[in-house]
């Protein structure tokens, strides 16, 4: 399945570990899909299931995240630099309710609500790690 | 259309720059103007310093083995391995942006760079030790913050550095003011971890609901 063009979403990104890895991310485990590598180019996505959308409750912050299921792909792209990344659905998050409203900007445009959570391989393709998390575009 | 503000241009700038700078054996710093900026500044600066060029960019993950002067000998988590070239465009971050002497075996790392002929990877960026745990926090001291993370509510002490810790509230202001962090709150912790204690310096905490 190839990464489209046709709009799906715009939110903050953040990042996450999975998989084997070191430190704290060592137990982090291979995610709701089974399938999490941080050196992949993968996301998680707030609606995986039904079990997954009762943890992360969009909803609560006004987003209305369409299902999608693990192996889903999209495109994700940084809102100023226009900076893409393919990812594969492998893991259930953000947990957007935590942080409602919470808005991540650049060239004074923002986008609010964490809608979706990269790899450091995928994050670190469109911005940078130090940063924690980006303005984005996604599309399938 | 400029050079710099077409992204194919700036794109080929970039990696030409790194090519050079790698194959040159430049001297090693830490800050670049070409991004690996510090979390405050990353998180405030008006054009990200990313081009959608580096999208094709190489990426390394793992803990360094040895480093045999700019050059970072990597075990990758899955028994890959990597050899990472440090040049002078290579931004380097451990817990603030800093420079090579702050490498030191050990330490995890995350690589973006450009793939060279000879099989190493020419960073633009380099993150020693950088994690972004989802947490809740259980505990707080005066200098540190009890964390659990993941599924299974592991346990990580967070430290609170004198001068670097910040905190956001919701999404608002950084702060070195972190009185306002509350046992049971979900919180984001961006920081360094220290494979010495297998703790955490914390960057910052970004506190929700």
């Amino acid at each position: 399945m190839a990464c489209g063009s046709t709009s799906l979403w715009a939110g903050e990104t953040t990042w996450f570990c999975c998989g084997s890895s070191w430190g704290p991310c060592g137990s982090a485990g291979t995610g709701a899909c089974g399938t999490c590598q941080s050196s992949a180019h993968q996301a998680a996505w707030p609606n995986t299931s039904q079990a997954c959308f009762d943890i992360t409750r969009p909803d609560l912050c006004g987003e209305s995240i369409a299902r999608r299921a693990c192996g889903s792909v999209m495109n994700v792209k940084h809102q100023c630099s226009g900076a893409t990344v393919c990812v594969t659905v492998s893991d259930c998050g953000p947990r957007t309710q935590s942080f409602c409203g919470e808005a991540t900007c650049c060239n004074g445009a923002c986008r609010t609500n964490r809608v979706i959570d990269l790899t450091p391989a995928a994050f670190s393709a469109i911005g940078n790690l130090s940063s924690g998390k980006l303005p984005v575009y996604i599309y399938e | 259309m400029t050079d710099r503000h077409d992204p194919a241009r700036r794109g080929f700038d970039r990696r030409r720059f790194l090519t050079t700078a790698a194959l040159g054996g430049a001297t090693i710093v830490g800050a670049s103007a070409l991004g690996g900026l510090d979390a405050d500044a990353a998180f405030a600066a008006p054009i990200p310093s990313l081009d959608p060029a580096i999208a094709k960019s190489a990426f390394a993950e793992g803990r360094i083995t040895a480093i045999k002067g700019s050059v970072l000998e990597v075990a990758g988590s899955y028994g890959d391995r990597h050899l990472i070239q440090l040049t002078n465009a290579t931004s380097i971050w451990k817990l603030r942006t800093t420079t090579a002497d702050a490498i030191r075996t050990g330490d995890g790392l995350y690589a973006r760079g450009v793939d060279m002929p000879d099989g190493t990877i020419a960073a633009d960026a380099v993150w020693v030790n950088i994690v972004n745990l989802f947490c809740t926090v259980r505990g707080i001291a005066k200098d540190r913050l009890h964390l659990t993370h993941g599924s299974a509510d592991h346990e990580v002490v967070g430290r609170i550095v004198p001068e670097t810790t910040t905190a956001s509230y919701l999404g608002g202001a950084l702060t070195p003011d972190l009185s306002r962090v509350r046992i049971g709150q979900s919180a984001q912790v961006l920081g360094a971890w220290r494979p010495e204690d297998d703790t955490v310096d914390i960057a910052r905490v970004t506190v929700g609901h």
